[in-house]
Order: C-alpha cells, then structure tokens, then sequence
C-alpha cells in the first residue's frame, strides 16, 4: 500500500513537472527522435558534446532569466562575450599573464559593460532594449577598434578554463552547473530573489512595499556583464583564438532563444532557472540532432525559428512560474 | 507615503543625462570633424571634388563589406599606407555585412563626386544601377571581387581557384596517406555568392580527385565557434573522421580544435585539416608541423595594392587596368611565404 502511494505520489509529481514546464515533454521527444534516427545521439561522447556546447549558453542564460523576470533586457551580451574573450585572450596571449589575472581582467571588463547598462536602465529609467541594443553595437565596434586583429596562442595554462576536467567532467560545465544552482537558489532561497518576482510583476506596487527596486536590476545587469565575460573567456580558451568580428555574433538571440523558450515571460515577473535549464539543453540538442542528420543549413534555421514560436505558444499554454 | 522611482524621481536627471549626452556628443562630432579636416579623408571634404582625370586622383573610397572580418582592419590599414605612397587619402564604408547599408553608402558616395570608388559588391546584380550612375557622373568604379557590366574596372579573385586548390591538395594528401579511403566533412557556406564558389571549388576539386574518400557531412560554418561545434556533432558519429576542409580558415581552426579536443593528436598523421583565407591562427597552425595542413591564401599586400594601382591605373588611361590577385595554397613547407604573410598580418 504504501509502495503504491510512494508510485502515485512520484507519478503525479512527474505529471506535476510537465505540466509545470511543457517542453521537458517536447524535449524528451527530440532526445527520442534523434536517437532513433541517427542511433549515436545519446552516446556519451556526443552528450559531452552537447553539455560543452551548452555550457557557456547556460552561464549567461541564467543570469539573464533573472534580469528578464525583474522586468528588463540585456541585448548587449555577444558584443560583451566577445569583448570578454579578447581581453582575457589578450592578457594571456600577449601580456603573459596568469590564468587567473586573465579571467579577472575579462569579468572587470563585463561588470564594466553591465555597470553602464545598469545605471543607464535603472537609475535614469532609460528602456532597456534602446539601451543594450546601443551597447551591442558599441561594445562591438570598441572590440574592433582595439583588437582588429584575430587574437590566438593563449598558452597552455589558459586553455585549463577550457578543456580541463573535474571529476570527469567538462571544466565549462562544470561551472555552469555552479550557475544554475547558484541562480536557482537565489530565486527560491532569498529575499532578494523573491523581489526579483515582485519588481517584474508590478514595480510601482514593489517600491510603495519598500523594495529596492533600481538596486536588484542594477546588480543582475553587472552580474550578466560578468557571465557574459566569462563565457567569452571560456569560448577563447576552447578555441585558443578570439576575433572581434564574429565571436558571440548574434548569441544575444541564441540566449533569449534559450530563456524565452524555458518559460520566463518577456513581460516579467515569471520564469524559473530550471525552465532556463531545459530551454538550453533544447537549443543544444536540436542544432547537434540537426547536425547529426546533416540537414541542410536553410532547414537548420527554420526548424529553430519554429522551436521558438512553439516554445513562445508553450509558454503561453503552460502555467507562470513566479517562485 | 514615498514618491514612485519611475514618476518623478528620475524625470530630472534623466533630462539632465540626455542634456549631457547630446552636448557632449556634438562636441565630439565637432571636435572629428575639426580633427579630421586635414587629412583630408572626411566625406564631407569630398563634396564638391571634380571628377578624376588622368594625374589628378587624390582620394579614393574602399567599400569593403564585410567589416567584421579581420581581413577589413589589414586592408584598410594596407591600403591606407599604399594610397598615401601616391598621394591618395582612402575613404571607407562602414556597411557591417549588410547590402542595404552599402547600397545607402555608396549612393551618398557617387551623390558626393568621390572621384574612384573601389567596390566589393555584396550582391552583385544589385550593384549595377549605382555603377552606372557613378560612371555616369564621371566618376571611376572598380569592382572588387567579380565584375560588372557597368565599370572601369576589376580586381578579380577566383574563389572557386582557391577551393580547388585546397580540395586537390587535401585530395592528393587522402591518395597518399590513406590509400584514397577515408572519411571528410565539409565545412560550407551558401549564403553569399563568395562562399558558395569556394564551396563548389572545393567540394567538386576534392571529391573528383578522391572519389573513394566518404563524404560524412557538409555544414554550414564560416566562424570557429561553429565550426568546433559541427565537428564536435560529426565526431560523435563518425569518430575515425579523416578530413575537415573549411571554406574559411575560421571555421576550419574550429574543426581543428574540435579534433584535438576529441582525443586526436596536434601532429597527428591521418588527418587532415585545411581552410581558406590565410589567417593568422591557420598559419601559425601549419607553422607549427599539425595536421592544420593547408590553406589557400590571399597576400592582403597584393589586394591593397591593387585597391590603390587599378584606380590609378584608370585615372591615369592605362589599357586593361584590371588585375587578377593571385590565390596560392600554402602548406608546412612554405615557411618563408608563411612569415611573409603573418607580416602582413601583424
């Protein structure tokens, strides 16, 4: 009897989850469907594939959700990775740097990056898109006018943040995992996390409850800043090379692709970090199934625009999410 | 009861801010201006300019697209030098990769009487009218990269030479050191007519050339983020991948890194990795003795050069002005052409 209702009580909670969150469901169809076609889809070096891929997506999906949530937008996050990249790049390759000095001087330059975003939105009530979207094209045209050139050979102690493993796992995904519990937990364990809802459902209503209400978006634009940063330092390290043209070109779409599809509303005030969780495995395993079954670019594309439209109309079928 | 941060709180200093901004940025446009006057190569300094004549160009406008390439900072920078050999100030676009905004660019141009306009059309049938109308206005118009019906004249690249050279060389390689078996992705682009040349190049050179060899995939990526992770997909099918050619060095490094990643070796000796460009990264790579074997290279300097000669050249009536820059595949055994072209680099 009681096994019967441990069974029910782990069914109805499943049933809970995909209600919750209606493209674990879709997702698990993709992982079905592409492991059936291509028979390799689930095979762990493939998995390793798509989780490294992921990771640096993740790192900036999560801080992003939760600036999305408090009713804002950052648009500037690509022209900030690549900028990121470079410098770090930079320090390690040219400057012969530390590892560390190196990542510290990329995650200085994002918070610099989200610190005029911040005082910019929050503080003198500027809109957000005009303003990340300045910052896109700013922040790009500053990483090109300093570092025109392709940066590479960054040295063997950079490519640790990269390549290395702990505990058999990816280093990049490794700290994506930090991300997501850190993020989660901010928003489920925190007073601050729990204002982060309340300013994105209804700001003047969090103000007259005496929520600081330009603090908590100020200080997730600098933090989105600095995971942008850090995932273009990931991205130089992987790679062992940065160009100011293309690093990060259009990731800011891929992101919000990734956030939008896990169920935070554009609109604010609902979201969860696992929602984001599951948005950018979806985007990891769609465009590497894609890839798998050596489907032509063109197809490549419309298939993730549709994955968007159909997880905006999930988003909109499902229930909010605003704890 | 406190006042709403968003009614009355922020009105002021956001006025002040957006006061503060436009009075600086009017006096950092005033003070580029006034900065920029002597050198000459402001825009506004070309209005007015007669048409050019034989002996008497003294500017002459770079509309280079794809300003997000590295290849757009060492031309600008080449050509500048060599134009200010011969007395010459370059103007550039800023197009961003986008063929609406050349198009805008370059009809403000011919409208201004820029005396010589050095063109990379993005779409080349779109290009015509405004050739037409720069010619028509006396002005001279060399197309970069292909050639126009309306035009003085061309600076030619075979795109489609330089995939044939890489898919020849790494088919060569495949007959060689694996017996003509083994297996190649592609790494492709269609989306803009360069790309696809290469593309066709390359693919129909090698695939031709080694027809026992097994095509596992053709993708699309010009970028090494892309590239590194279409490879890492091909990998987890097709481990014992042989092969990745790239229509750009970019998004070949990306498969190179992709492999070393996957457990290969940097100097491993059954594979092949090659692109097209001559970028830096690529030639370090191939410098180096890895499996980063080849790429058919562009020397920036000829391109430069010839952005400022053909120009002349037509200015100053020379019969067939037109040039066709060399493309040349260079491999580990080219190391005096490698430092050469990471000079030009640098």
């Amino acid at each position: 009897m009681t096994t019967l209702t441990a069974a029910r009580a782990m069914s109805y909670g499943r049933l809970t989850a995909v209600r919750r969150h209606p493209l674990l469901a879709v997702l698990a169809v993709l992982v079905l469907v592409f492991q059936v076609t291509t028979g390799s889809f689930l095979d762990a070096g493939n998995l390793r594939g798509i989780a490294t891929d992921a990771a640096t997506l993740a790192i900036v999906a999560v801080p992003l959700a939760l600036l999305v949530i408090s009713g804002y937008l950052d648009l500037s996050v690509g022209s900030t990775l690549a900028l990121g990249g470079l410098v770090a790049g930079w320090l390690a390759g040219e400057q012969h740097q530390s590892p560390v000095v190196a990542v510290l001087g990329a995650l200085a330059v994002g918070a610099a990056v989200g610190a005029v975003n911040g005082v910019l939105c929050c503080y003198l009530g500027l809109s957000a898109f005009i303003v990340t979207l300045g910052m896109l094209t700013a922040v790009r045209g500053l990483a090109q006018q300093v570092f025109p050139l392709p940066l590479s050979g960054f040295g063997a102690g950079f490519a640790w943040l990269g390549g290395s493993r702990i505990a058999g796992v990816d280093a990049p995904v490794v700290i994506a995992a930090l991300v997501l519990v850190a993020g989660a937990s901010f928003l489920a364990f925190t007073p601050a996390g729990r204002h982060v809802f309340a300013i994105g459902v209804n700001r003047e209503a969090a103000h007259l409850s005496g929520i600081a209400v330009r603090r908590a978006p100020f200080a997730l634009f600098v933090v989105t800043g600095v995971a942008a940063a850090l995932a273009g330092a990931i991205k130089a390290s992987v790679l062992d090379s940065a160009v100011a043209g293309t690093s990060g070109a259009g990731f800011e779409l891929t992101v919000l692709t990734a956030v939008l599809l896990g169920g935070v509303a554009l609109s604010g005030g609902s979201g969860s970090v696992f929602g984001v969780l599951l948005g950018v495995l979806f985007l990891g395993s769609l465009q590497n199934g894609l890839t798998l079954l050596n489907v032509p670019a063109f197809w490549q594309q419309m298939a993730q625009g549709v994955a968007l439209v159909a997880g905006a109309a999930l988003a909109f079928l499902g229930p909010r999410t605003t704890r | 009861m406190s006042r709403s941060p968003y009614a009355l709180d922020s009105t002021p200093s956001r006025r002040r801010f957006l006061a503060w901004s436009a009075g600086a940025v009017a006096t950092g446009a005033i003070g580029v201006a006034g900065c920029s006057a002597p050198g000459g190569a402001s825009t506004a300094e070309a209005a007015g300019t007669p048409s050019a004549k034989a002996g008497d160009l003294r500017q002459i406008g770079l509309d280079y697209p794809f300003t997000q390439l590295p290849l757009y900072a060492t031309l600008v920078k080449l050509s500048t030098a060599a134009a200010k050999k011969h007395g010459v100030s370059l103007l550039t676009t800023s197009d961003a990769s986008s063929a609406d905004t050349q198009a805008t660019n370059l009809t403000t141009w011919v409208t201004r009487k820029i005396p010589a306009i050095v063109s990379f059309p993005m779409v080349f049938e779109a290009t015509e009218a405004t050739a037409k109308r720069a010619l028509d206005a006396g002005l001279i118009w060399v197309t970069y990269g292909g050639s126009l019906e309306h035009q003085s004249a061309d600076i030619q690249f075979s795109f489609l030479e330089g995939g044939r050279l890489l898919g020849e060389a790494a088919a060569k390689w495949a007959e060689e050191t694996l017996g003509g078996k083994g297996k190649i992705a592609f790494l492709t682009d269609s989306t803009i007519q360069l790309g696809r040349e290469r593309t066709k190049g390359m693919v129909d050179a090698f695939t031709k050339a080694a027809p026992g060899v097994d095509v596992v995939a053709q993708e699309q990526a010009i970028d090494p983020d892309t590239g590194l992770s279409k490879t890492k997909a091909i990998l987890a099918k097709h481990p014992d991948l042989n092969l990745v050619l790239g229509v750009t060095d970019a998004a070949a490094y990306g498969g190179f890194k992709a492999l070393q990643q996957t457990g290969r070796k940097a100097t491993d000796a059954k594979t092949f990795v090659g692109g097209q460009d001559g970028a830096a990264p690529s030639l370090l790579a191939i410098q180096q003795g890895t499996f980063y074997r080849a790429s058919a290279a562009l020397a920036p300097q000829d391109i430069a050069n010839a952005i400022v000669d053909v120009p002349l050249a037509v200015a100053a009536g020379k019969a067939n002005p037109g040039v066709q820059v060399p493309i040349t595949l260079v491999g580990p055994t080219d190391t005096a052409r490698i430092d050469a072209l990471l000079a030009q680099n640098s």
